[in-house]
């Protein structure tokens, strides 16, 4: 008897933990964002608010895992790289419909990689400059020609701009230009992404319905996503969005101020979550000779930059700005970016810093200045604290405030000394930041002026390096000459913060920013 | 002059004044440091593709150039797109110009019916503890921002209480009203202040004068001494503060749609200003221009109406 009643009480919790495992269909879920998206076209769109929800409507050939570091089927069932990694060929998945009822064919794939890798188009195009043609082989299979082996083509086939669209729709939009039609196109998107745009109150609202054709099925076998529909609230003012979480009338927020989430936290109702993410922020220094105006730049001198990471006290300000929230960095890449290598130094140490300094002939002190962007309170914090940590080593910090667009002219233009700034991966993959960080001649080394020949070698060596452990070995040296070469004070870098309801299920944000509603549920 | 030359004359003087503000707007924002395409592109933006962005924007050109092109197209009834939102400026005022003109409208509304029962009794009631009451509330509404009331009245009324909603603007009438009355009670009370400190002072100063006095004499009954001798010459410098008022609330509301998170144009032209989107910059600021001509035409028209000495110069 008391074996059966064992056995009972195992049977009927394997049948519970079944019910629990599948997740609940259904259900409306209503999120506040802080902004409206803009355009949504993968390819010629600028801005996260478009970028990181995109991959809900359409799909790209591979796909993140939920970690930001790899790559899982997605349109393409597999891939395979041909011996002297120059041949690219996909295997497409079949029976996938587009939203519209319309099937997906090999004609789309290359289509929307033609468009993707047009010079011409958008900001994005760099990310997949290695394919020289696209060619169908057959009905299932597209076969991608390389000018080099490229290691970050799969994690470039995963990101939002490779994403297929519709041949024959998009082509059928209005306008004459590809700008035109993506303009009509993406009032009414068309993919084979999860949900279908049905409704867009630009600025207000946003409303995505389950798309009845997508081709992943849920943990019950059935097709996903499990939600019938999202609805985005735009609502700019953080005490407004946690309000109305709160008060229940959101199911989860995003960008929750960072002071708030230890009182999120506490709330019974909600999940508050810190997504791990590829955000970093850093003071970029010019490290040219002369600034701008002519003048000498005493942060050309490499001590001087040494002097002043190690006059910043990292944990004060992780304290002081993100509530305890952040990590240090150690490389100007984050830990969540694919082949980091943390790199030691820059310890707290006035000592050293004023060594340094006295080295580099400022032992009666010097003057810098900061550009931040007016009424950004994080930027506010962090130049307020420099300010006063590096006063105790004779350095005098002028704080500048300046409007958004002001202050990426002066950017742009090379007319700054310092400037606070943040980051955050569009690919699982290291090359994007290091080009914009570390390699002149994208855009200067985000307009540092940094240039050093063997880091640059080092970079062409590692964008052609099919074996993942050789490139992780390339990596570690080029984060170790940046790391010492201080073109940037190093800070911390931080996560994603995202209010849930308790009754909130699967959702993530991954690292590159994306949020990931596919497997989302309400679990009430 | 009769009333509709009148009427007439004031609308002509606006013309002029309307070309004056497209001229000055078209060039104002384009001498601010910055441009929309690297706005729109980022921080990562390489200069040839800013270059490429500057030329589909028709940026390229010289200004004068523009200037002639805004104009011709101003006159076949185009705005221009928006280079951030992708969409025609005109549409874009047309679905967001009305919340805005809603919430404006509804906050002058309560303002008035906060201001003129409230300053009828301050003042009848002088310096008792009604009147105290009455002026240190209103004293609190000229003091504190209005990002805060707003902040206090969502926190109390809308979570705590849960008798509005938390921000939003509702899709029919009867909802508009229900969601905006916590917003235009946060935007009206700065200007009931303002009213409720003009009126008072002027009821009190109409009370004293000889004609309410017969009028009291001629035992008329004090209901209608309020109502048609105090009150109508008591108002007549307050429709002008009113008048004046309104553009600041347009300023208000700017703060209250982003606090209520209402898709209004006060939000837009925030935005749009920060992200140099000119053609919308400059649509909203002519709408904004031609609004404010008319508010201040009509408030001489009612102050006309009100005070028959007014006449046209």
């Amino acid at each position: 008897m008391k074996r059966f009643v064992a056995y009972a009480l195992i049977a009927v919790a394997i049948a519970t933990t079944f019910v629990s495992a599948a997740s609940k269909r259904g259900g409306k879920m209503t999120y506040g964002r802080y902004a409206d998206s803009l355009f949504l076209d993968p390819v010629l769109n600028d801005a996260n608010v478009d970028i990181w929800i995109i991959l809900n409507l359409y799909d790209t050939l591979l796909q993140p895992t939920n970690d930001g570091k790899g790559t899982k089927p997605g349109l393409a069932t597999r891939y395979r790289v041909s011996g002297d990694g120059k041949t690219f060929t996909l295997t497409l998945r079949n029976g996938v419909k587009f939203s519209d009822g319309s099937s997906l064919s090999a004609n789309d794939v290359k289509f929307s990689l033609d468009r993707a890798k047009n010079p011409d188009n958008g900001a994005w195009n760099g990310l997949i400059a290695s394919i020289e043609t696209v060619t169908i082989t057959n009905p299932n299979t597209v076969t991608l020609a390389l000018k080099y082996p490229d290691p970050s083509l799969p994690a470039a086939l995963a990101t939002f701009n490779t994403a297929i669209l519709p041949q024959k729709q998009f082509l059928a939009s209005a306008g004459a230009k590809d700008q035109d039609k993506a303009k009509a196109f993406a009032e009414k998107p068309i993919g084979t992404g999860p949900f279908v745009l049905t409704d867009w109150k630009k600025g207000s609202s946003m409303t995505l319905k389950r798309n009845p054709n997508y081709w992943n099925k849920g943990d019950d076998g059935a097709a996903l996503p499990y939600l019938d529909e999202i609805n985005f609230q735009i609502i700019p003012d953080d005490n407004t969005r946690i309000l109305k979480l709160q008060s229940g009338e959101l199911d989860g927020a995003e960008f929750i101020p960072l002071a708030r989430v230890a009182e999120l936290q506490k709330d019974p109702k909600l999940n508050m979550t810190l997504f791990p993410s590829t955000e970093v922020d850093s003071v970029i220094m010019n490290n040219r000779p002369k600034l701008k105006d002519g003048s000498d730049n005493p942060l050309s001198n490499v001590k001087v930059r040494q002097a002043l990471n190690y006059a910043t006290d990292k944990d004060a300000i992780i304290k002081l700005v993100t509530f305890g929230l952040a990590k240090p960095s150690k490389s100007f890449m984050s830990s969540a970016t694919p082949l980091y290598a943390a790199q030691h130094g820059y310890m707290y140490n006035l000592e050293k810093a004023k060594t340094l300094l006295k080295q580099a002939g400022f032992d009666k002190g010097l003057e810098v200045s900061t550009m931040i962007v007016a009424g950004n309170a994080d930027q506010t914090a962090i130049a307020s604290a420099l300010q006063q940590m590096w006063s105790q080593v004779g350095v005098k910090l002028r704080i500048d405030q300046l409007d958004s667009a002001s202050n990426r002219a002066k950017y742009r233009a090379n007319d700054f000394m310092m400037r606070v700034s943040k980051w955050t991966d569009d690919i699982a993959d290291p090359s994007e930041i290091t080009g914009y960080f570390a390699i002149f001649k994208n855009v200067e080394s985000l307009h540092t002026g940094f240039q050093n020949d063997q880091l640059e070698g080092i970079f062409e060596q590692s964008q052609r390096e099919p074996s993942r452990a050789k490139r992780a070995s390339l990596y570690r040296s080029i984060q170790k000459i940046y790391f010492d070469a201080a073109p940037i004070v190093f800070l911390y870098e931080a996560p994603y913060p995202v209010a849930l309801q308790k009754y909130v299920k699967g959702f993530v944000q991954i690292p590159l920013g994306n949020n990931i509603f596919v497997n989302t549920s309400l679990e009430k | 002059m009769n009333r509709w030359s009148y009427i007439i004359m004031r609308v002509l003087q606006v013309i002029p004044t309307f070309f004056v503000v497209m001229a000055l707007v078209f060039f104002m924002v384009r001498l601010l440091p910055g441009d929309p395409t690297s706005a729109i592109l980022g921080e990562r933006a390489t200069e040839a593709m800013i270059a490429r962005g500057n030329k589909e924007l028709g940026l390229d050109k010289p200004l004068i150039v523009q200037f002639g092109v805004f104009v011709g197209h101003f006159f076949q009834g185009d705005l221009g797109d928006s280079i951030n939102l992708k969409v025609p400026v005109f549409r874009l005022i047309l679905e967001r110009m009305p919340v805005t003109l809603f919430l404006t409208l509804y906050a002058s509304v309560l303002a008035v019916l906060l201001a003129v029962p409230l300053s009828f009794v301050a003042a009848l009631r002088r310096d008792t503890g009604i009147d105290s009451a009455i002026r240190g509330m209103f004293q609190i509404g000229l003091s504190m921002p209005v990002f805060y009331i707003g902040l206090q009245l969502l926190t109390i009324l809308g979570a705590r209480w849960r008798l509005f909603p938390i921000g939003g603007y509702g899709e029919t009438f009867f909802e508009h009203l229900w969601y905006l009355f916590l917003p235009a009670l946060t935007l009206g009370f700065n200007l009931a202040a303002i009213l409720m400190r003009n009126l008072r002072a002027a009821i009190l100063e109409v009370l004293q004068s000889e004609y309410v006095d017969f009028a009291r004499a001629k035992g008329l009954r004090s209901s209608l001494i309020l109502g048609k001798h105090v009150l109508r010459n008591a108002v007549i410098s307050t429709v002008t503060l009113f008048g004046l008022n309104i553009g600041g609330l347009i300023g208000g509301a700017v703060i209250t749609e982003s606090v209520f998170a209402i898709p209004g144009v006060g939000r837009l032209m925030v935005d749009s200003i920060f992200g140099r989107d000119y053609p919308v910059i400059q649509g909203l600021t002519l709408t904004f221009a031609v609004l404010v001509s008319l508010t201040f035409i009509l408030t001489d028209i009612v102050h006309a109406q009100l005070d028959p000495r007014v006449e046209v110069t």
